[in-house]
């Protein structure tokens, strides 16, 4: 069945059924969970005194500093599945964003394929949508040769509809057999597969995915959760949170330093305020403070998306713009970051941006986190995650006016 | 943990600091993206591994079509100069794939020509 039609049916909502399974698998917000113990009297008793008997539940997961692509990467499939199914943190490295290459991959060979992954429904409704483009782009041609004809032959000007009867629309368009999506073999490999059983030729597959954590969500998970140990890469011993709260600032300092396990990291770390792992946490913080699921924005030019309950539920409501805002001018000129959006912006940039994000129906955010002067505040405060509460977040939200339109 | 780097570990001890967002990509292109005779090609004006490959344009693989990849993460800096660059170093291809990183793996992928291109009907 088509799943372009799919779509303008149910008006892109989710089936009830999958928002059921969805609201049973996403029932904890975040990696601890606290679990009530069966009612008895004692526990009544104590609840009026204002004392829980809830027991803690803390997952423990386990990840690994990788130096070069600034991040944590979890191996341990309990692990990933545990932060990515509580407050939806991390990103499979070869998928979209929950890690399925694996069962990507299984279902591939198992070639039967009932069962598609996102990534497949997304590649079959692409191939669909781009057939249905090409069929209605040969219909309206036709349309056109025959005016052409009925011009030449009898002098008649015809005027060409391009929608009607003749031309495919997205309601009425239904894919054909050429439309095939590019994951799913066709009846030819289904039926060499059929001489050939995949079972015990096959060699078992490796699971090539990890769960890739940024050093925010890292820092999140470990420090106010503590639900995180980070393993160094070298000797896979755990490091201790003062040896991590200064690696990931000294990783955007001087990333060869780390990368070289021969030279030795400096004595005394340089201390920055303007330290783009500090920018980015204090962001992420906020929001995940404030209970919004913060993910990464590279794709629709921005830093941040922010979802109300996780992406399986909803699209992302806002759109984040990171705009560190130096309270001392000098502090920008002697940094040795090039923070990005520090400077006023221009209208072209504002028009850009906010046009694509308006266009995908997100609401722009600009936010600006104020960098504490060297001058006020000395640079030593950063040797602990007590200079987080030196930084300020205020938010303005960008939205067009259309004066015609908009008359609420 | 080593061993993830090992098919791009010759250029990425040559290029340290691009071998993040060039594991991120060759991984995407090898597993997730199907591409095959993947090769590693060193690209030293841009002081980067560049990735070629045979894209899938089919299913079956029967139609595929060399394609360069040129890795780069999101902070770094791209200038006209030094995608022109690429560009000679990849015997002019009439396009590049500019494969854009970040912290949290996710990659973007330009189609970058030189001039103005007619778009496929």
């Amino acid at each position: 069945m088509s799943l372009i039609g799919q779509k303008n049916k149910r008006g892109g909502f989710k089936g009830g059924a999958r928002r059921n399974e969805n609201n049973r698998i996403y029932v904890n917000p975040l990696p601890l969970v606290f679990t009530d113990p069966p009612r008895s009297r004692t526990k009544s008793i104590l609840s009026l005194l204002g004392i829980s008997l809830a027991s803690l539940e803390n997952p423990h997961c386990e990840g690994i500093l990788d130096v070069a692509t600034n991040s944590v990467w979890l191996t341990n499939t309990a692990h990933s599945m545990v932060l990515w199914r509580r407050g939806f943190f991390g990103k499979g490295n070869l998928s979209r964003s929950e890690p399925s290459w694996l069962a990507r991959q299984i279902n591939i060979r198992r070639t039967g394929g009932n069962q598609m992954t996102s990534e497949e429904l997304t590649a079959k409704r692409r191939a669909e949508r781009q057939q249905f483009k090409q069929d209605r782009a040969k219909a309206i041609q036709a349309a056109f040769a025959e005016a052409e004809v009925a011009f030449e032959t009898e002098g008649r000007v015809v005027k060409v509809a391009l929608s009607g009867p003749s031309i495919p629309s997205a309601a009425t368009w239904k894919p054909s057999e050429s439309a095939k999506p590019p994951s799913i073999p066709d009846q030819s490999t289904t039926s060499q597969d059929a001489d050939h059983p995949v079972d015990e030729e096959e060699p078992p597959l490796e699971d090539m995915e990890h769960l890739q954590l940024t050093f925010a969500e890292a820092w999140f998970l470990l420090w106010t959760m503590d639900c995180l140990t980070i393993l160094d890469a070298q000797t896979l011993e755990p490091m201790s949170i003062q040896q991590i709260w200064s690696t990931f600032q000294s990783i955007h300092l001087n990333p060869m330093l780390l990368l070289d396990p021969k030279s030795q990291p400096s004595p005394k770390l340089q201390l920055h305020f303007d330290n783009p792992f500090l920018i980015h946490y204090v962001a992420y913080h906020h929001y995940r403070s404030l209970g919004w699921v913060v993910k990464g924005g590279i794709k629709f030019c921005v830093d941040y998306l922010l979802y109300k309950r996780g992406p399986v539920f909803s699209h992302a409501e806002f759109a984040i713009v990171l705009c560190p805002v130096y309270e001392d001018e000098d502090d920008k000129t002697t940094s040795p970051f090039e923070l990005q959006n520090t400077s006023p912006f221009s209208w072209s940039w504002l028009s850009t941006i906010n046009r694509v994000n308006a266009t995908l129906q997100k609401t722009l955010i600009l936010t600006y986190i104020t960098i504490p002067a060297k001058s006020r505040i000395s640079p030593d405060v950063l040797s602990s995650p007590a200079c987080l509460s030196y930084y300020s977040v205020r938010e303005v939200v960008i939205r067009r006016f259309i004066p015609a339109r908009m008359r609420d | 943990m080593q061993t993830h780097y090992s098919d791009i570990s010759s250029l990425s001890t040559k290029y340290p600091r691009t071998t993040g967002s060039l594991f991120l990509v060759y991984n995407d292109i090898v597993y997730s993206q199907l591409w095959t005779d993947v090769q590693v090609l060193d690209l030293e004006p841009c002081t980067r591994a560049a990735i070629r490959g045979c894209r899938r344009l089919n299913a079956n693989n029967t139609h595929t079509q060399i394609a360069n990849i040129v890795p780069c993460t999101l902070s770094e800096l791209v200038s006209l100069e030094w995608l022109d660059n690429a560009f000679v170093s990849l015997d002019d291809p009439p396009e590049v794939y500019l494969a854009i990183t970040s912290d949290d793996s996710s990659i973007v992928y330009y189609k970058i020509s030189r001039g103005i291109v007619k778009p496929p009907l």
